[in-house]
């Protein structure tokens, strides 16, 4: 049972992970991003590419991966949200994520291929750790720091504070002189940066695998949805209860359920406690 | 509604062909999901069909007629598969079919290519794709999935001599319905399996289902999937576990993407998969003439290098293309019902990949003989050997 | 106005004759089962082109649906030998029971949520399909029956498949004409706003989403009895993108738009080998286009490039004053 709880916790913090990730999208421009599972999976796959193919040492393919989740995430504002915020469809950005998405997920499909490819191991250890293996608890241990961190930037830092403003109320922001289209650009870096952290980290988990990308828009999205959309510690709680959830049905039922369970839980959730389990009621759109 | 005119061109092609049969070449449809997400089987056998084509056209042809192949890449889509197939018997008026090369999709287009009435020379495993009734024309060049199942079960059995075995499928289509055929035919050896489970094929880690099953008193695990990822992860929870229990199973099992996979490369021993004879060295370790010589012929095509894919794919690919040639030069030409009687009465048709018999109520052309189990991680260029007798 | 209205009446008939006469002058079998196809498609992007173009729900997941009413007839067409007519009713009928299944909970869901809750939705379908193998087949899948004579043939299968679809293009029509389909685009385009003059918002969205389901079901009918074989790979999660791209590429709020997208983007791979090997990502990237440079999809780009061509004639009402009842109406206020 033990092994079922912690495979469970490090599937769930990758979860959750990608909700902190989403958290931090919305934040500045109340956009939930279709890309946001693909952010973590190119890191994943960037990492073992920078890795096995080209023979870096891991702490600059680290900050490579970074790097490149970054742009990505950037390149999302750029591509998919700046332009089709600015008209009033409220749709559109949806439709614009969803194209990038696509075409991001069959990119890599066509340089990288479709089959699962190997993901280096970071740190020395032997493989017969069994529950201590790092696989399990460095996406475990890097979304927990990752939390705690966005906590600390959004409370202690200039720009974390502006973030927050921004999310309180945009328009007022941009009346109070912030530089609202800079903001939204570097949060979504941000956000980038953290899903190709943890897509970095999970990567012995998942290996480095083109369609982990839906996989995690989806799960992530339940586990934000669960949580509380805004909340951070909804996320971490949230993505630990998918994680969970998942791993204990699979264990006792068997996988041949493993989406139906899972939806089962967020539209549960979304009928008894429309706001999650951490989130602020919304106001009504008028 | 209206047949007729099909049928006068139909009737005016046939009348041409036996006229004019030394210019007319010979058409052959492929249908290969050379793109997508199952696309390295394809290519390979892709090799293998375009080298048996240039071969016989580089010797004058089959009968002095050259060879014309179609080519349509399905993507592994049956909805693509089926539009290509029509295309194929409709405008392309191809001779032969080959393909496609998942079962998915042919057990979508075989209908189709039946109903045409076209030769279809199948490539993919599942057992419902031939039957001598509905699709007479309609003949299997590989083995069937039952013939893999069959030699993994008696090899589980009889050499290794265990009998408390352990299935774990994936929850794809595949997967399904190979861990029920397993657990059949074992049932039907006289063995209830003491444990079976169906994983999601990207299920990230194995050691709980592995678990249950060493608790449920297992001694061998049997996995039917055809995803290298599910296969190295269970090759990786067994390994990291520590548990010494022989796993043998689908030929997934030892294909050259699962050693990178591992997390150690001790971790491919004691797994075994179901192979051909064909493909498989002998212990003076030389491979059988015939494969030896495609294999030197292929080199230079295939980079010249040590092959990095399983080779037996190729080797199918080629032999499809001499099934075509012998079909026609017994038949003596290419009309469709004298085609499925010259192979209907094909026995021991030598090719590289397998020997083929066909009869009036077999379609299934493979041998059972021409199945053997492999050692997994004795995969070397393109080919493997047997385990050594316990 | 009647003489504006009839022109496109008559373009219309005359596309209609062109497709039922389309076996007679069809090259080959070919092009007739891609026209099949293609109208097997359009007959579930009518449906959903109600949700997403009017409503302005966004479902990705309706390839579920379609499923659905594919494996309903083929188990209850082949399996218990029912009548395809029967058959296809069930279908349809089913396809809506199990939107108004999914509608229920989800419609009341904001735009990303509803938009994953479909997804997750088609997710699940192809999970069942898979674990209920005694019931679908499992990963062998099943056979589909045809229809009886005189649809049994291609060109019949086909007439058939045009006939409902025309049936379908006509409905869908209406509705959008109607007041009816001019509160949709009120929902869509500002739900509050139509809510607040009195609009019952979200039983508009669940009846059109349940007739969705229906074209759905319908449309898997169609389609396994024109493929003649189902398994579970043939309902991918693309496939479901693939709808969602069609109405958006045609353009959302019409019928000519989606209608020409579903037809030009069956067509197109088909006919272009390139495009083909791109797959998923030439639709990705058609997507990304549309939606930035051209919101309203290409069908509105020629509709603009047609008026600049040749100018509609806006006529200028000129407003009379009905002089009779204006006195009238002054008598009675200067009687008391």
């Amino acid at each position: 049972m033990l092994g079922v709880l912690v495979t469970g916790l490090a599937i769930g913090a990758l979860y959750a992970a990608t909700a902190l990730a989403y958290n931090v999208m919305y934040s500045t421009s109340k956009v939930l991003s279709v890309t946001t599972g693909h952010l973590a999976m190119l890191g994943g796959v960037f990492g073992a590419w920078f890795v096995t193919e080209l023979g870096w040492h891991p702490v600059p393919a680290l900050f490579a991966s970074l790097a490149v989740g970054a742009f990505a995430g950037w390149l999302t504002d750029v591509i998919a949200i700046r332009r089709v915020l600015a008209r009033s469809d409220e749709h559109l950005w949806l439709l614009s994520t969803l194209a990038l998405a696509t075409i991001v997920q069959q990119g890599v499909a066509l340089w990288w291929g479709t089959e699962p490819k190997p993901f280096p191991r970071l740190l020395p250890q032997d493989f017969t750790a069994g529950l201590a293996d790092q696989k399990y608890w460095l996406p475990i241990g890097t979304t927990i720091v990752m939390a705690a961190a966005l906590e600390l930037f959004y409370r202690r830092t200039l720009y974390g504070k502006l973030f927050v403003a921004m999310s309180e109320d945009a328009f007022a922001a941009r009346a109070r002189g912030v530089e609202t289209d800079r903001l939204r650009a570097i949060s979504y870096g941000i956000a980038g940066a953290l899903g190709a952290l943890a897509g970095f980290a999970a990567g012995q988990l998942t290996f480095a695998f083109f369609a982990v990308g839906l996989t995690l828009t989806l799960n992530g999205f339940i586990a934000l949805a669960v949580g509380g959309l805004g909340s951070n510690v909804g996320a971490l709680v949230g993505g630990a209860a998918l994680g969970l959830l998942n791993a204990f049905s699979a264990n006792l039922i068997g996988g041949e359920y493993q989406n139906t369970v899972s939806v089962g839980l967020l539209m549960l959730v979304l009928l008894l406690k429309p706001e999650g389990l951490f989130g602020s009621r919304r106001v009504r759109p008028v | 509604m209206d047949f007729r005119r099909p049928l006068a061109a139909l009737l005016l092609s046939l009348a041409t062909a036996s006229t004019a049969w030394a210019e007319s070449p010979i058409r052959i449809g492929w249908l290969s999901s050379l793109t997508g997400a199952l696309s390295s089987a394809a290519v390979a056998e892709n090799q293998g069909v375009q080298f048996a084509v240039d071969e016989i056209n580089q010797t004058g042809g089959i009968g002095g007629r050259k060879i014309e192949l179609v080519t349509y890449d399905t993507q592994g889509d049956p909805t693509k598969a089926v539009n290509f197939a029509q295309r194929l018997a409709f405008v392309d008026k191809v001779h032969f079919v080959i393909g496609p090369v998942n079962s998915g999709e042919s057990l979508a287009t075989v209908p189709i290519v039946a109903k045409a009435g076209i030769p279809n020379i199948i490539i993919g495993t599942i057992d419902e794709l031939v039957d001598p009734k509905r699709f007479p024309r309609a003949f299997r060049a590989i083995n069937t999935n039952r013939q893999w199942i069959t030699a993994a079960n008696d090899y589980a059995l009889k050499t290794l001599k265990k009998s408390k075995i352990a299935i774990i499928g994936d929850t794809s289509g595949y997967g399904t319905s190979s861990a029920k055929t397993a657990a059949e035919l074992l049932e039907k050896a006289g063995v209830k399996p003491v444990f079976s489970t169906l994983v999601d094929p990207n299920k990230t880690d194995l050691t709980d289902e592995l678990a249950k099953a060493k608790a449920a008193g297992a001694d061998v695990v049997m996995p039917w999937s055809a995803a290298t990822g599910l296969l190295a992860r269970l090759l990786n929870a067994r390994g990291d576990m520590g548990w010494k229990v022989s796993i043998v199973g689908h030929p997934a099992l030892m294909a050259p993407a699962i050693r990178k996979l591992l997390n150690k490369p001790e971790y491919w021993t004691d797994a075994y998969a179901a192979g051909y004879v064909s493909m498989t060295a002998g212990a003076d370790g030389k491979l059988p003439a015939a494969t030896k010589s495609l294999v030197d012929r292929m080199r230079p095509k295939l980079g010249g290098a040590e092959i990095d894919f399983m080779f037996w794919w190729v080797a199918l690919g080629y032999d499809t293309v001499h099934i075509v040639e012998h079909a026609v030069k017994k038949a003596g030409g290419t009309d469709p019902a004298a085609i499925q009687k010259a192979l209907e009465t094909t026995a021991e048709l030598k090719g590289v990949y397998a020997d083929y018999t066909w009869t009036a109520e077999d379609r299934n052309g493979f041998p059972d003989v021409g199945v053997v189990m492999n050692l997994a991680d004795s995969f070397k260029d393109g080919t493997y050997r047997a385990p050594k007798a316990p | 106005m009647s003489g504006t209205s009839l022109r496109p009446m008559a373009g219309s008939v005359g596309v209609l004759v062109a497709l039922a006469t389309l076996p007679w002058w069809a090259g080959d079998q070919y092009q007739i089962h891609l026209a099949a196809l293609i109208a097997a498609w359009w007959i579930l992007v009518a449906g959903l082109n109600l949700v997403v173009g009017f409503g302005g729900q966004l479902s990705i997941g309706h390839v579920g649906l379609l499923a659905i009413g594919a494996y309903a007839f083929a188990i209850l067409a082949g399996r218990h030998e029912w009548s395809p007519w029967i058959a296809l009713a069930a279908s349809g009928g089913l396809g809506g029971m199990c939107g108004l299944l999914l509608g229920l909970p989800s419609l009341r869901l904001p735009g990303f949520y509803f938009a994953m809750a479909t997804m997750a939705f088609a997710l699940i379908v192809a999970e069942l399909v898979l674990a209920l193998g005694d019931l679908t087949g499992g990963g062998v899948g099943l056979s589909v029956p045809g229809f009886p004579e005189p649809f049994e043939s291609p060109a019949g299968h086909y007439l058939l498949m045009l006939g409902i679809a025309t049936m379908i293009t006509w409905c869908a029509w209406n509705v959008a004409r109607f007041p009816w389909g001019r509160a949709l685009v009120a929902i869509r385009d500002n739900p509050v706003a139509a809510e607040s003059v009195g609009v019952p918002v979200f039983r508009m969205k669940l009846a059109v989403f349940v007739a969705s389901g229906v074209t759905a079901g319908l449309a898997g009918a169609l389609f396994a009895s024109l493929q003649s074989y189902i398994t579970p790979d043939t309902f991918v999660f693309e496939l479901g993108l693939f709808f969602f791209v069609c109405i958006i590429i045609g353009g959302r709020g019409s019928i000519a738009g989606p209608l020409a997208g579903t037809a030009i983007l069956t067509a197109l791979p088909e006919l272009v080998a390139p495009l083909a090997k791109l797959g998923t990502l030439f639709y990705g990237l058609l997507l990304l286009a549309v939606v930035l440079l051209v919101p309203e999809g290409i069908g509105r780009l020629f509709q603009v490039i047609l008026e600049r061509v040749r100018p509609r004639e806006t006529a200028s009402p000129v407003l009379e004053p009905d002089a009779a009842r204006l006195a009238a109406a002054i008598r009675r206020q200067e009687r008391p």
